[in-house]
């Protein structure tokens, strides 16, 4: 029987938790960002994304997500944060730059709202 | 026998690795965040710890989540820093005390916490981060580490209950080792920070010191929360703070703070915290006081 998680209950809105089942469903959509380790991995996927894609064997959903940039639909499909800034780092965005984004701000936007705007 | 001298709790916001390796130590952005570590060297420098034990996880870097590990100990005389996509960054493997590894592993299983253990494993920003404002490390690094990674990436996350008491099974462990040597317990993660999703950039200034008052002095009310309380007082990612809950179960009931920084820059409010007994501390005074 399913049961629900208890340490996950009351989870605030904007907030997407990676599980077991997350993991589950999306491994090879994970895997395929956490390859970004190896500088082979970057190369191959600098030198044709497509090809990088279909060899990873991401789904057409998956492969839009990338080809769109879309980090938050990157985030709702069931990626880990922690291997999605590894590409950030292979698509030459800062950290700071996806947080904008996922917010749904420019970046200028969003570094008024922090707490030493001119930070880099 | 080893002994805990002392603990610190840190951050491991990648970015201040960067900041380091560019050398933005004096660049006014960055500068309350290395000064704030400064008197956390020299008190590593004045301690001279043989071993930091680390409480950090790992970021999906040398840990796939086809097999990611509730607890896992690293065993090796050397660990590369990890390459997290942005390259290497010309820092010394991080060193390691193969035997003391090892009896903290068989101390710990034998307490009945099973852990799972890794060796020839590059290391990341969970410890990397923090390690170069810790110590020096040219020509090398002064000591030797045991990393002891802990899962805050994949739910079911252990719970800050266990953590603290793997703490307590560390302390236990480190004293039932026979070579004198000297360990400082680190913590890394935290505090506020949300970093995915909508909620991204979420902070909580005054959840964050009442987290440190508490830690300090009760640390037992820290282990009743549950992984979304932690979510929702202080941001998703800040559910790392977890792991300076197993710090804190390897320090003695009372503590003395000999040292707090903390600078919310931009998204993380980046923290660092020294601790001493306090039985240790008075004793400390009353040698300084006697050597004057």
């Amino acid at each position: 029987m399913f049961t629900q998680n208890p340490q996950t209950v009351g989870m605030p809105e904007g907030t997407y938790v990676f599980d077991l089942r997350t993991c589950n469903r999306r491994l090879a959509f994970n895997r395929f960002f956490w390859n970004m380790i190896r500088p082979e991995a970057r190369q191959a996927f600098w030198d044709d994304e497509e090809a990088a894609m279909r060899a990873a064997g991401l789904d057409e959903e998956e492969m839009a997500l990338v080809r769109a940039r879309d980090w938050l639909g990157i985030v709702q499909a069931g990626v880990n944060f922690f291997v999605l800034e590894k590409w950030a780092r292979v698509v030459r965005k800062t950290n700071l730059e996806v947080y904008a984004i996922m917010r749904g701000e420019s970046f200028e936007e969003f570094m008024q709202t922090r707490a030493v705007p001119h930070a880099r | 026998m080893a002994r805990i001298i002392g603990g610190i709790g840190t951050s491991h916001v990648p970015t201040i690795g960067v900041a380091y390796d560019k050398g933005r130590q004096e660049d006014p952005v960055w500068a309350p965040l290395f000064e704030g570590y400064k008197p956390v060297a020299k008190w590593l420098a004045e301690k001279q710890p043989d071993v930091l034990l680390f409480f950090y996880n790992d970021h999906a870097t040398t840990l796939f989540f086809d097999l990611y590990p509730t607890f896992a100990l690293g065993v090796g005389e050397r660990f590369p820093i990890a390459d997290e996509g942005a390259g290497l960054r010309g820092l010394p493997d991080i060193r390691g005390d193969v035997d003391f590894q090892a009896h903290i592993g068989e101390a710990l299983v034998n307490e009945e916490f099973d852990l799972a253990f890794f060796q020839n494993k590059p290391i990341d920003h969970g410890i990397a981060s923090p390690l170069p404002l810790l110590w020096p490390h040219e020509p090398d690094w002064p000591g030797t580490v045991v990393p002891i990674a802990i899962n805050v990436l994949q739910y079911p996350l252990p719970t800050a209950r266990r953590c603290y008491r793997l703490g307590q099974a560390v302390r236990r462990a480190v004293e039932s080792y026979p070579e004198d040597l000297k360990v400082v317990v680190v913590g890394t993660g935290g505090l506020s920070h949300q970093i995915h999703g909508e909620r991204t950039g979420f902070n909580n200034t005054e959840w964050d010191l009442d987290f440190l008052e508490t830690l300090r002095d009760d640390p037992e009310r820290l282990t009743q929360l549950t992984h979304a309380d932690y979510v929702r007082l202080g941001g998703a990612e800040s559910v790392e703070q977890i792991m300076w809950l197993a710090m804190r179960g390897a320090l003695g009931a009372s503590l003395e703070e000999m040292h707090r920084n903390y600078y919310l820059m931009t998204t993380t409010a980046m923290t660092v915290v020294t601790y001493e007994e306090r039985e240790t501390a008075a004793a400390a005074q009353q040698r300084e006081q006697e050597a004057a």
